[in-house]
């Protein structure tokens, strides 16, 4: 039996057109659950891809240092938790980067000392801002385009820093401030390079570059009582494949300097990016199933207009039939009235959505939403499930109804 | 009962019964009704109201089932049809005018008319070509686009009665074709039937105007579910009592005051 379904798609076009206030409001009942929908997933796979990006730029030679026990499952707090909130215990050394370094397969090594205190430059005080001392190594492995100048390196003045942009506009007022000074911890410190722009304050160095400003390690001790306090150690392999022996030695040696005790733990890409996906993958179910409810609401509101129309064209089902409509031919006509409405909703709402995303992403946000097929098929796929899942009682119900009876009705 | 070896009768009713409520309520409305309709024969069924006319029209479409009895439809019984076969069935070999002319009111002329088409599987254009052609056969060409509700009562059920025609029916059921309409519009309608009977249809017509069984081939009279009497009408008498108007004489002032009315409406 024919389904004319390009015959289906005329009528409920005719009809929809027919009560356009109601179809509307109908429509827009799910834009707003695919909407939803959409912004949060676009915004969660945003996230979750910036971490990843992050990760892959590492090129699969790096591994991270930290203190802390790595007995539990590795959370996301350890990724992105503040380098300060575990300063005051750090259980890692001077001598473990040392010891590191030695390792032969070890290209490069750079620890991450996180300085408490503000910085100052004429009266300017900006309310975000970090000090971190570490190496020249640090440029080694993590790539870092400079705006202006150079990075720290071995014959630089231990009284100089590098800054980020965003920290130099709030110190200075202008990103062009190489040679000009700022104050910290009673130090007065030339500008001698900074960073361009990132705009990732997540990522694995758990420090918004942005607002930072490097010193040399040696100073950073100065600070700190003359002992090297690091919240991490950033290793780079010689090649991605020697990664796992290095991981090794860095254990064993660290093991033997910290008298047996493992109170450290090292994580390498994979475990950099699996646990902040697995929490980005949780907070975005949790949230699409809020949003869920919305749509709900929104398939209710189809399969009450849904059912209204069918009471209202009682008379007209039972006409169909005596002209040889089959139970088929009207559930189809009912199902297909309702797609279109779920699916104009999802395609609305899909829009709708990103362009909520993007002006959410850009007033509060530091990342972009991501556009993904995947997305995209969820929310038409979701649309068109709306749909078929409130469409279909209204439908069957028409199909159902006697055509005497039917014929019978008058309005 | 008689089943012709060569060619079956078209309709073949053996004690068909239909009883509606239950327990003390039941009420038969069909009481065991034998019949047997050839094709090309043009049958009035007369009789007081609740005698069970519609009921036994809307069995005879296929819209309802018997309780009791064999149908035989064409030489084939319909009892164990599914749901899907019976409105096949509809759809190829049964068209209906209805006496409240039942066109889809969201749907303009040409469209009702196409609307069984739509069921066969035909497609769009060829569709309204079909209608086309069949509403140029009723007069109604310059009508094609207007919207139910713009016409008058007879032109109304001329759409129904093209809309009946179009995919070809063997039977034609008719449920008091006239009984909204005017002496005048009723005559041009039986005009018409009676056209359609000429070509070789068979019709069925549900009446209460015993004037329209003139136009008829035989008469069933019917009295509390069964049939009264059954006769035949003659064919020589058939122009002496309907000789007054003729369809052609009609065609041209019908449009016109046609045209009046729907304005007045």
């Amino acid at each position: 039996m024919r389904l004319l379904i390009a015959n289906h798609f005329a009528n409920a076009y005719e009809s929809l057109r027919s009560n356009r206030m109601r179809t509307t409001l109908t429509i827009l009942g799910v834009t707003i659950g695919i909407a939803s929908i959409t912004v949060i997933l676009s915004l969660s796979s945003g996230a979750s891809r910036l971490v990843t990006s992050q990760v892959g730029q590492l090129g699969g030679s790096t591994a991270i240092v930290r203190p802390g026990s790595p007995m539990r499952d590795l959370q996301l707090s350890d990724i992105t938790a503040s380098l300060g909130g575990t300063a005051t215990v750090s259980s890692l050394t001077e001598q473990d980067l040392i010891t590191i370094k030695n390792i032969p397969e070890v290209e490069a090594a750079a620890p991450l000392m996180l300085l408490s205190g503000s910085l100052t430059a004429s009266d300017e005080t900006p309310d975000k801002s970090s000090l971190v001392a570490t190496t020249p190594d640090f440029i080694n492995i993590t790539p870092l385009d400079m705006i202006d100048g150079q990075f720290i390196d071995s014959v630089t003045n231990q009284e100089t820093a590098v800054i980020g942009a965003q920290l130099s506009v709030d110190l200075f007022g202008t990103e062009q401030s190489i040679g000009r000074t700022f104050r910290t911890h009673g130090t007065t410190f030339t500008v001698i390079g900074i960073i361009k722009r990132q705009n990732n304050p997540i990522n694995y160095n758990n420090i918004d570059l942005d607002h930072t400003a490097i010193i040399s390690l040696e100073i950073g001790k100065n600070f700190n009582q003359g002992v090297a306090s690091l919240q991490q150690i950033n290793i780079k392999s010689t090649s991605p494949d020697k990664l796992a022996g290095v991981v090794e030695q860095t254990k064993n040696t660290i093991q033997s300097n910290h008298f047996g005790e493992t109170n450290f733990s090292i994580m390498t890409d994979d475990d950099l990016v699996r646990p902040s996906n697995e929490l980005f993958a949780a907070i975005s179910a949790t949230l699409s199933t809020v949003a869920a409810i919305s749509l709900i609401v929104g398939g209710i509101g189809i399969m009450n207009i849904m059912l209204v129309g069918v009471t209202e064209r009682t008379r007209e089902i039972g006409i169909r039939k005596a002209l040889g409509a089959s139970n088929t031919h009207i559930t189809w006509q009912f199902l297909i009235e309702s797609l279109v409405m779920s699916s104009a909703g999802g395609v609305l709402g899909y829009l709708a959505g990103y362009l909520a995303a993007f002006a959410i992403s850009r007033s509060f946000l530091t990342f972009d939403p991501a556009f993904t097929w995947t997305i995209a098929g969820v929310a038409l796929g979701v649309s068109v499930l709306v749909g078929t899942l409130f469409g279909l009682y209204p439908a069957i119900r028409a199909a159902r109804k006697d055509p005497i009876e039917a014929l019978r009705q008058y309005h | 009962m008689k089943k012709a070896a060569t060619t079956p009768p078209v309709i073949a009713l053996s004690g068909l019964t239909k009883r509606y409520g239950v327990g003390d309520a039941t009420h038969t409305v069909l009481n065991g009704v034998d019949l047997v309709i050839e094709k090309g024969e043009f049958i009035a069924i007369m009789g007081p109201s609740g005698c069970g006319k519609t009921t036994l029209l809307n069995i005879l479409g296929l819209l309802d089932h018997a309780d009791d009895g064999d149908y035989f439809l064409d030489g084939r019984s319909v009892d164990t049809l599914s749901g899907g076969k019976r409105a096949q069935i509809r759809s190829s070999q049964v068209g209906f005018v209805f006496q409240n002319f039942n066109l889809v009111p969201r749907l303009n002329v040409i469209d009702n008319v196409a609307l069984p088409l739509t069921y066969r599987g035909v497609g769009h254009t060829k569709r309204l070509k079909e209608a086309s052609k069949m509403l140029a056969t009723f007069h109604l060409s310059e009508r094609e686009y207007y919207m139910p509700w713009q016409l008058s009562g007879g032109q109304t059920q001329r759409v129904a009665i093209a809309r009946a025609l179009v995919n070809n029916p063997s039977i034609v059921l008719a449920d008091e074709p006239t009984g909204n309409l005017d002496s005048r519009s009723s005559h041009v309608i039986m005009e018409e039937l009676a056209d359609i009977h000429a070509r070789g249809n068979t019709i069925i017509m549900v009446t209460h105007n015993p004037d329209l069984t003139s136009y008829a081939s035989r008469v069933i009279r019917m009295l509390d579910g069964k049939i009264d009497s059954d006769t035949k009408v003659p064919r020589a008498q058939k122009p002496e009592t309907a000789p007054k108007i003729r369809l052609d004489s009609l065609v041209k002032p019908v449009k016109k005051s046609g045209k009046k009315k729907g304005r007045k409406k």
